[in-house]
């Protein structure tokens, strides 16, 4: 039990259960079968954006391109089923194709040069959001085959959407790659130390890359669901990204410092979110306030991670003078 | 003069200059409407903005931080100018100083915050820009301000030097002044440079650190809201989207001109007149984008591109001079 107090995600899941319980006893219609399908559609798309952040925060770096990479992909994913008719398949092959470019892009020139992620991913931003305008000269494709339109708006059974499917599987893999797999593991000692990492061996060229490689496939796959839920490629795919893709890493219990990264935090952090936004939504709250929200809950975030990690100096502290 | 600058010609700001003259020679003999009166006034309009929002960020890069929350902190202080100068009736110049005002004491909760929990300053402004942003959304209900005084808005529009520059230009290279006079000659712009450069020996030295930084977050607001008071003033009106969603507009230009001029990411080293050149060199190179035609789409595009050529220029000038200063 002690062993799971200590978890990050044992508060907030607790948090979850009750909020829900309680918003629901104020308002029914927060356990609707609709509400339920919508908060479901949000939770699997912000997953996927979460997971993306997720992985670059572990490396103790920050991407802000992770909007405008999901944007470009899913303006090239519908441009190349609308323009070309090409076939599904091949379209999302490409829209993966050049989410694994971005990503390369950004971590090939930020460790070849060593200059700061942020600096580096603000200039891909333009970069891409520039290519994305570009192309479609702020123009929506509209064309979309209806086997993605299908897989966009239909339910397998109950309120739950096919859209679901891929996010809970990313996050299975992503989980799998950070807890049990070496490239994980050394992703998070990269992030925790740069030198002693170096030091033990850990090609920091191969671990940057990875981690931004990784980050711009799941931005991809992530613009490539939003054009299935909107049932349009529209340019703007991404643009609102950037505060919840790192609102639930953050919330969910990682520091931006960087090492200390949780899967399944991150994941019950994405779904606090939408669960909050959406008992904002039902219980009429300005739609504004959800986003004054939403920068609460990252400095409350922010407070609780420090609280913990006074508390655990000194409990350490009292050790040692024993 | 000679003696006195023989180190010059190595700077940064040197190669930003010749960079500044030739994209004018370019745009000058391949545009027609370059030099025009109209374009260069229009010009000193943007760039005493970019120069304020340059600065505004290079503060609080000093101490080794960003400030995201920069747009949405300069909106909401010129909303408040706005609706103090409309709604209250209180007078310009009081106005003025109440923004101010405003400014500081909102850059004072980023750094409080930052200070207090030791988080990076990145997410602390990431929150408080949506913060700020909404609070000032739901305030105005996204209303803005249109019947500003006369005199205020008339300031906005006056043309000095023969009609070729604004005075909004004027105020912008004051302040660098001001600033490269406190970063170079008073103890409190020694002690916020000896902060951002290093923490733990400026806190051996006796300088509060964190009081340090939250100075610098202080007049990163204070200078944001003078912003924000130059756009209102410019525009001729307080707009909630006048800097585009949560004030992002002011993001690309706030970090353009701080890293082109040279002030290091890592902090510690502060160069004002290189973050103007740099901001001049932005709207140069924007102006020029829009008066070739390469499409108003592609001028993203291309200003992306730019920045990142500049920090690997950047790169490439530290590694050579990082060689040749071990050869010599």
């Amino acid at each position: 039990m002690s062993a799971l107090l200590k978890k990050d995600w044992f508060g907030l899941g607790l948090v979850l259960i009750f909020g829900s319980i309680l918003i629901s006893l104020f308002k029914p219609a927060f356990i609707s079968p609709f509400n339920l399908y919508v908060l479901m559609l949000s939770v699997s798309l912000m997953l996927v954006v979460a997971m993306s952040q997720m992985i670059i925060i572990a490396i103790g770096q920050m991407n802000l391109s992770v909007g405008a990479i999901g944007g470009l992909v899913a303006i090239s994913f519908t441009g190349l089923m609308e323009v070309y008719s090409m076939s599904i398949l091949p379209a999302v092959l490409i829209g993966l194709l050049i989410g694994l470019a971005c990503g390369f892009i950004n971590g090939y020139i930020t460790v070849k040069t060593g200059i700061s992620a942020f600096i580096i991913t603000l200039a891909t931003l333009y970069i891409f959001k520039g290519m994305n305008l570009g192309i479609t000269e702020a123009q929506p494709f509209y064309e979309i085959p209806e086997a993605v339109k299908f897989f966009g708006n239909a339910k397998i059974f109950g309120p739950i959407p096919y859209l679901v499917i891929i996010p809970i599987i990313i996050t299975v893999l992503m989980w799998i790659l950070m807890n049990r797999t070496s490239l994980g593991r050394y992703m998070l000692a990269y992030g925790n130390n740069v030198q002693s990492s170096e030091l033990i061996g850990i090609s920091s060229t191969k671990i940057v890359i990875y981690a931004h490689v990784i980050s711009g496939l799941l931005a991809a796959i992530g613009g490539m669901l939003v054009v299935c839920r909107l049932q349009l490629g529209t340019p703007n795919i991404g643009d609102s990204w950037l505060l919840p893709s790192f609102a639930a890493p953050v919330i969910g219990g990682a520091i931006l410092a960087g090492g200390k990264v949780d899967v399944i935090a991150t994941a019950f952090g994405v779904i606090l979110v939408s669960i909050i936004s959406q008992a904002l939504v039902i219980f009429k709250i300005d739609p504004f306030f959800v986003q004054i929200f939403l920068g609460f809950m990252i400095l409350l975030a922010v407070f609780i991670n420090r609280y913990r990690e006074y508390r655990e100096e000194r409990r350490t502290k009292v050790f040692s003078d024993e | 003069m000679n003696n006195k600058i023989p180190n010059f010609v190595k700077t940064n700001q040197f190669g930003l200059l010749i960079l500044v003259i030739v994209f004018i020679c370019i745009f000058s003999f391949s545009t027609d409407g370059f030099t025009s009166r109209f374009n260069i006034y229009a010009l000193s309009r943007v760039v005493a903005l970019d120069i304020m929002i340059g600065l505004a960020m290079m503060v609080v890069i000093l101490t080794g931080g960003l400030n995201l929350s920069l747009g949405a902190l300069g909106v909401s202080a010129a909303m408040f100018g706005g609706w103090c100068m409309e709604s209250m009736g209180i007078p310009i110049s009081i106005t003025i100083i109440l923004v101010l005002a405003f400014g500081s004491f909102l850059g004072w909760i980023n750094g409080f915050v930052t200070v207090r929990t030791g988080v990076h300053s990145f997410i602390v402004t990431l929150a408080t820009m949506s913060i700020y942003f909404g609070f000032m959304t739901l305030l105005t209900e996204a209303e803005a301000f249109r019947k500003l005084p006369e005199a205020f808005t008339n300031f906005g529009s006056l043309k000095l030097f023969n009609k070729y520059i604004s005075p909004l230009l004027i105020i912008s290279v004051l302040t660098c002044f001001v600033l490269y006079y406190i970063f170079k000659y008073t103890d409190i712009g020694r002690k916020l440079i000896a902060a951002g450069a290093n923490p733990d020996a400026a806190e051996l030295s006796g300088i509060s650190v964190d009081r340090m930084f939250i100075y610098c977050h202080m007049l990163s607001g204070f200078l944001a809201a003078l912003a924000g008071i130059m756009l209102t003033a410019r525009i001729g009106a307080a707009i909630p989207s006048m800097a585009g969603h949560l004030g992002f507009d002011w993001l690309l230009p706030a970090f353009l001109a701080p890293v082109l001029g040279g002030t290091l990411l890592s902090g510690g080293k502060v160069t004002v007149f290189g973050t103007m050149l740099g901001a001049i060199l932005v709207t140069l190179i924007n102006n020029g984008l829009y008066l070739i035609d390469v499409g108003e789409f592609w001028v993203r595009f291309f200003l992306g591109i730019i920045l990142l050529g500049a920090v690997l220029l950047d790169r490439a000038r530290e590694y050579f001079t990082v060689k040749n200063s071990i050869v010599s």
